[in-house]
């Protein structure tokens, strides 16, 4: 009987893979799928042979209230558990406005663009990086379009051609994400929960991993614009842009350009509190750049404005993410199941994953089963649990297609979406571009991430 | 209950569960309404060389300028292209755009490409020859121009060769790249020891490229009016909003908004 069960999860996982795919609410569709994964594995051990009962404790429960208590802890706990991580959500979108409201992000844009003058490869990979520092602290689509639309009118008026502009611009964001402590800690909790292996941090990420993934996802995306654009013609364009990009020119003062850096430096260097950060560099942002000179009242209206549109800015995913706990807890259950069925093709060594993931990585694409903020989720659930991987090493292999493929390079991400109808490119060009990208960064990065994070010790598991 | 009925009803559901993501999409900014031809009316009225502010607000090094420099720059950019323009006339003995085209043997299509964002794509030149002119916000235009209230303030106008002139000046500069103005022209962008960055100005080429447009189609008024005049066929708030800017660069005061009723 655990075959039949088996194979009908297998099933399930792939409608859901469709699903995403297909570009549905994730949020119900995840909701759905914890559902079925409930009722199937639990209704399964009724039928299920004695033998594979006793092989897995997690199914073994006894009556009603060891049935209530595994819902509890699928239903309640698990969503709870995350509540930590989206209060950390929360604080990093209001950080984001306010490097926006101060003029912070556009300031140092436009020093950066000074600095490279009308040589516009200089001037890409100085923006490249700029973007990347400054998306080390901020996410969300509000502020990839509040700085898109200063860099990428600024990238075509010097001639480069706008689909390069996109993908390097796109690129170049999702380099700054992997040192993001907000998306370390979104993408945390898919693995683990905040409390679990507290050696687990950013700055032990960052050193072990992290600065490398940037570093190889920044220098791809500027070697590859700088190849695609040696091989097109450099265009001039006639275009109007209305009033909100091009005339918020509020410039803040030289000093205070370093601020969007402090949390992250903080959380590294000292593994200082994250939320702290955001608070002790946004307040200095808003004192320092003159924000606040308003009344007592007209001050917190404004922090509160701030934070509200900051909250706004990640409405959208919180559904998702607070219902994917869900998912991760209930896939634990199923797991027995799908190791009856997959237990002998699933990959169990680190250097087979590595080759695996980097081939399918186009699977990261339109929200398909490798990318965690789409069906890989599932994938994760799958494979953490008929196999033994190190924390780290599978969160560098499910970190890759998520922020490579999907944040960086697929139409599906929100700010890619809009820049596209931005800047007017089409669905195939901007891909075209990308996706050597994904597969050139991606493959790098797993080459990294078996190097620094394989064979790490007993401590890294759970 | 009906079928459509029922449907109806289950319409919300059915979508809350397989309908697409609710990703919430980005919310272009809003403007008071002003009717077309009031702006146009306001923005006719303003010579060329006073949208300097306007046109620098678009440069990515205009941080670095002063007024004095940006309107010097306006003045030699506008006579270099209107050199130029007489001197592309005489040399091909031709004066339409679409004639000089193709006496010079440029690629001239006319896509239609629509455009709904905030950033309106008129026309452009790729390199070495191709030149792009979008004829949705052209044909948009046109209408607009089949009014006499409109037709009255803007005059005998062929948007489409407008357009390709401006767009012609840029595979003048190129042809000309050692000795034209808007190429020659350098500012030194920062000096350590033997190193420096010496930069073009972008803004030049696109300040004499509309000059030289002028001086082909024979424009009584700078041809930057055509910027609110095509993005209002697509948003005529944005096109409010853009008006609103370009008055205040010119140092003006820009009209009250008006009513509803009274705007296309």
């Amino acid at each position: 009987m655990e075959y039949v069960v088996g194979i009908i999860l297998l099933l399930s996982f792939f409608g859901l893979a469709y699903y995403c795919i297909k570009g549905h609410n994730l949020m119900i569709g995840f909701l759905v799928i914890t559902i079925l994964w409930t009722v199937l594995p639990l209704l399964g051990t009724v039928f299920a042979s004695a033998s594979f009962i006793e092989a897995n404790p997690i199914l073994q429960y006894e009556g009603s209230k060891g049935l209530i208590k595994i819902l509890n802890s699928i239903y309640q706990s698990a969503p709870e558990g995350w509540g930590t991580t989206l209060v950390n959500v929360c604080w990093g979108a209001w950080f984001g406005r306010v490097l926006m409201d101060t003029g912070i992000a556009s300031t140092l844009i436009r020093k950066t663009v000074e600095l490279g003058g009308d040589k516009p490869m200089v001037t890409i990979a100085l923006l490249n990086i700029v973007t990347a520092l400054i998306f080390t602290a901020m996410t969300g689509a509000g502020p990839v379009i509040a700085i898109g639309v200063i860099v990428l009118p600024i990238l075509m008026s010097l001639g480069v051609p706008k689909a390069i502009a996109m993908f390097s611009f796109m690129g170049s964001v999702a380099a700054g994400i992997y040192l993001n402590p907000v998306n370390f800690a979104q993408y945390r909790a898919f693995f683990i929960q905040p409390d679990e292996m507290p050696d687990f941090t950013l700055g032990w990420y960052a050193a072990h991993w992290g600065y490398a993934a940037l570093l190889i996802m920044l220098i791809a995306t500027t070697v590859l614009a700088a190849i695609y654009l040696k091989k097109s013609k450099t265009s001039h364009a006639w275009a109007a842009q209305s009033r909100s990009g091009a005339s918020e020119q509020r410039n803040a003062p030289i000093y205070t350009l370093i601020l969007p850096i402090v949390p992250v430096v903080l959380k590294i260097w000292l593994d200082f509190s994250v939320i702290g950060g955001f608070v002790i560099a946004g307040f200095l942002a808003l004192f320092l750049c003159g924000r606040m000179k308003g009344t007592f009242k007209e001050n917190c209206q404004l922090v509160n404005k701030l934070y509200y549109d900051g909250v706004v800015d990640t409405a959208p995913l919180v559904g998702f993410l607070l219902t994917l706990p869900m998912f991760n807890s209930v896939a634990s259950y199923a797991s027995p199941y799908f190791k009856v069925i997959l237990g002998g093709v699933m990959p169990k060594n680190e250097l087979v994953v590595c080759i695996v993931f980097a081939v399918l990585l186009c699977m990261g694409l339109f929200r398909g089963p490798m990318t965690l903020v789409g069906c890989g989720a599932a994938t994760l659930g799958v494979l953490s649990n008929v196999a033994s991987f190190s924390v780290p090493f599978l969160y560098a292999v499910f970190a890759i297609p998520t922020i490579t493929v999907n944040i960086g390079s697929c139409i599906t991400q929100s700010w890619v979406a809009w820049g596209l109808a931005y800047t007017k490119v089409e669905s195939k060009d901007f891909l075209k571009l990308s996706i050597p990208n994904a597969y050139l960064t991606g493959v790098l990065q797993y080459v990294a991430a078996f190097i620094l994070l394989g064979g790490l010790g007993a401590a890294w598991f759970i | 209950m009906t079928k459509q009925e029922l449907q109806k009803a289950l319409e919300p559901i059915a979508q809350g569960l397989f309908g697409k993501q609710g990703i919430r999409r980005y919310e272009r900014p809003h403007f008071p309404l002003r009717s077309l031809e009031t702006m146009l009316k306001d923005l006719t009225e303003i010579p060329q060389e006073e949208w300097f502010a306007y046109v620098f607000s678009r440069e990515p090094l205009n941080g670095k300028f002063q007024d004095d420099q940006r309107r010097r720059w306006m003045e030699q950019s506008i006579a270099c292209g209107r050199e130029y323009g007489r001197r592309i006339c005489q040399e091909y003995s031709l004066s339409t755009p679409s004639e000089l085209a193709k006496a010079m043997g440029m690629k001239v299509t006319y896509p239609t490409y629509p455009e709904k964002t905030d950033r309106v794509l008129f026309a452009e030149f790729r390199e070495p020859d191709d030149i792009r002119i979008y004829m949705d916000g052209v044909k948009k235009a046109k209408k607009f121009l089949e009014r006499p209230e409109i037709s009255s303030i803007l005059g005998k106008l062929e948007v489409s060769e407008l357009l390709l002139a401006h767009e012609l000046f840029h595979y003048v500069e190129e042809k000309y790249k050692k000795e034209i103005y808007t190429r020659r022209e350098k500012i030194r962008l920062w000096s350590l020891g033997p190193l420096h960055n010496d930069s073009t100005i972008i803004a030049l080429s696109e300040i004499a490229a509309m000059a030289f447009a002028r001086e082909l189609v024979k424009l009584p008024y700078a041809p930057y009016v055509m910027d609110v005049f095509l993005v209002y066929g697509y948003s005529p708030e944005e096109a409010s909003g853009l008006y609103e800017e370009m008055m205040e660069f010119a140092g003006r005061t820009p009209c009250a908004p008006e009513e509803r009723k009274d705007v296309e």
